[in-house]
């Protein structure tokens, strides 16, 4: 008796749960059919704040104000905040009405880059700057180039200043470009390693940003092929983390990518630039335009902007479509 | 004898530094978090870093308010959704279910438990976002999807800590009520339920904890807008977001102000405690 009331309570609740999953996948594909960018808002995406990519990406976007005497972005606070690439990337590539930017190394098929001015970004328009949205990677140490610093020993300077020779040379801006980014020096020396007896031998240690970690790994293994006695240690971190190991002297050279503030600036440290790294302005690939002019970019992210109805360059495309189609 | 004797006060030293070890821990984490936060509380001002309501620390500006409230309101949501369902099941588990059924459940339920919280964060991601930006209006980055993973999330605390407690309700309550002429449910939702309440306010409380200290997730699929939100379908920053968010970035006063966010979570966490202690207490008087 007891049995059969289960039996007939579990048919129930199996009949209701199709029936809600059929609901379900019916408000889907209605959703699905009713999209409609003109007038549905635009889902922005930024980055977190102090994030390096969301303060190069304000200040290339004219997104800044000053209030009492610092910088501040004036991305729209109503901006979905992702603190990860991988976050960013899933979020537009799967949201119709969506805007993000990403490192231009981490872009791949998955979202659709927009041309900013008529400008496409890649490794070409962003070495002869035509592509104007780029950031700078740099090295953090605790003296001047070339100089030895108080905090070590001999030995660790002269492999600190060969390895920062070799990193600005020509063969270490060869590996920085085959990575997908821009190198930051116009014209590179050519890196001549020492006579064996001479060469540099010891550790170091280099610390920071998880941005310039995967570059500096490649420069280290190539100079350790050049270099056999010396051994360098990348940690992966952040940008500050690097930056305060070089201020306590846990590590010998921070990595940035974002410029120092300055209270880093007044403890000494020094920030030698080491490559560009472009800014793409991303969408969903299925997204109808493929330009959009600097200025459109800074008031969507501002929140001047919200549908896509509104943007100029929308306007002017489907009214090109209206009289195409007539 | 003697050597006896020796190894019973090594055990003894060694037993001692392993119960000493979490006490030494959590007076760790008191003194780095109080340590660094109490000074950044001191330079904002504590009203304006708990009712400020704009968070912008590259302006200086660190008011956690709409952290807070979101805090409140997604741990709100975890609690609707996921309380009622806990609740439910653990009374199923421990009254209704049949042996074979309960063999199937209770190691789903364990199992629940058992997943990895950026795992539940990526499924939200990659599967509720969608569905509510599909279906109703906004991106899916909100409130709701936050609650609704969160809900999912506690529901093994509550299911097991209330079953607990239902389990451990003397046995002749249930059959004093069946010979005073109770049916079964009545027994169980009208003696059985009320006996083990203290319990299940326990577990309650618990998922409340659960559900305020969890961030992997919640980042995800909260959209993470540090603005109190306007409807269930806005985004919404917790505490939790709030700092693992921009730890990684943050120098300075900021990192202070980030540090001072924990200080604040840690004393709710702490609130929390004290309120599961009371409530169990209450339960052992009565």
């Amino acid at each position: 008796m007891n049995y059969q009331l289960l039996c007939s309570f579990a048919r129930k609740a199996l009949t209701l749960l199709f029936a809600l999953c059929a609901t379900g996948a019916a408000l889907v594909s209605l959703g699905c059919a009713q999209t409609n960018l003109d007038t549905e808002p635009i889902s922005v995406y930024s980055r977190e704040d102090g994030s390096g990519t969301r303060s190069a990406f304000a200040s290339l976007f004219g997104l800044e104000t000053t209030i009492n005497d610092k910088t501040v972005d004036t991305i729209t606070p109503t901006a979905v905040v992702t603190n990860s690439t991988a976050v960013m990337m899933t979020s537009v590539a799967s949201d119709p009405a969506a805007i993000g930017y990403i490192s231009y190394g981490s872009l791949n098929d998955s979202v659709k880059a927009l041309a900013i001015d008529g400008v496409v970004p890649s490794i070409e328009t962003i070495k002869d700057r035509s592509y104007k949205v780029y950031r700078t990677f740099a090295l953090v140490t605790d003296a001047p180039f070339e100089e030895t610093s108080s905090t070590h020993n001999q030995e660790t300077s002269i492999l600190k200043n060969d390895f920062l020779r070799f990193v600005s040379s020509e063969q270490g801006q060869a590996i920085i470009e085959s990575e997908g980014f821009v190198s930051a020096l116009s014209d590179p020396a050519l890196y001549e390693r020492a006579a064996a007896s001479q060469r540099p031998h010891g550790k170091l240690v280099i610390a920071g940003s998880s941005s310039v970690t995967g570059i500096m790994e490649k420069l280290s293994e190539a100079y350790e092929e050049l270099n056999p006695d010396a051994s360098i240690e990348v940690q992966q971190s952040d940008s500050t983390t690097g930056i305060s190991m070089v201020q306590s002297g846990t590590c010998d050279i921070g990595m940035t990518s974002r410029d120092l503030t300055s209270s880093e600036e007044a403890s000494g440290m020094v920030a030698t630039p080491l490559a560009y790294d472009g800014i793409a302005v991303i969408v969903n690939p299925d997204f109808p335009l493929d330009d959009l002019s600097s200025t459109e970019v800074a008031r969507i992210f501002s929140g001047e902007i919200k549908t896509f109805g509104e943007l100029p360059s929308w306007q002017q495309t489907s009214k090109q479509n209206d009289t195409t189609g007539a | 004898m003697r050597q006896s004797s020796f190894k019973e006060t090594a055990a003894r030293i060694c037993f001692m530094a392993a119960a000493a070890l979490s006490i030494v821990a959590v007076a760790l984490i008191c003194i780095f978090l109080f340590a660094n936060g109490i000074p950044a509380l001191a330079e904002i001002g504590l009203p304006e870093f708990l009712l400020g309501q704009t968070w912008k620390p590259t302006a200086d500006e660190f008011g956690i308010f709409p952290m807070i409230i979101g805090s409140i309101y997604v741990t709100v949501g975890a609690i609707i959704i996921g309380v009622p369902a806990g609740i439910f099941t653990a009374i199923y588990l421990s009254r209704f279910a049949s042996k074979g059924i309960a063999r199937i459940l209770r190691p789903g339920i364990e199992l629940l438990a058992g997943i990895p919280s950026v795992v539940y964060g990526f499924f939200a991601l990659m599967v509720v976002v969608p569905l509510i930006r599909t279906t109703l209006p906004g991106n899916g980055f909100s409130l709701l999807a936050a609650a609704l993973i969160l809900g999912i999330m506690i529901l093994p605390t509550i299911i097991t800590v209330s079953k607990s407690a239902l389990d451990a309700v003397p046995k002749n309550y249930y059959e004093g009520a069946l010979a005073l002429g109770a049916t079964h449910e009545r027994a169980v939702f009208r003696i059985m339920v009320p006996a083990a309440f203290s319990g299940i306010m326990a577990a309650v409380v618990l998922g409340i904890g659960r559900a305020l200290g969890e961030t992997m997730a919640v980042v995800m699929v909260a959209g993470n807008q540090p603005v109190i939100p306007e409807s269930l379908l806005s985004g919404v920053r917790t505490l939790t977001a709030n700092i693992v968010l921009e730890m990684g970035y943050a120098a300075d006063l900021h990192k202070g102000a980030l540090i001072a966010t924990g200080v604040v979570l840690f004393v709710l966490i702490m609130l929390i405690s004290l309120l599961f202690a009371a409530i169990k207490k209450r339960g052992e008087k009565s």
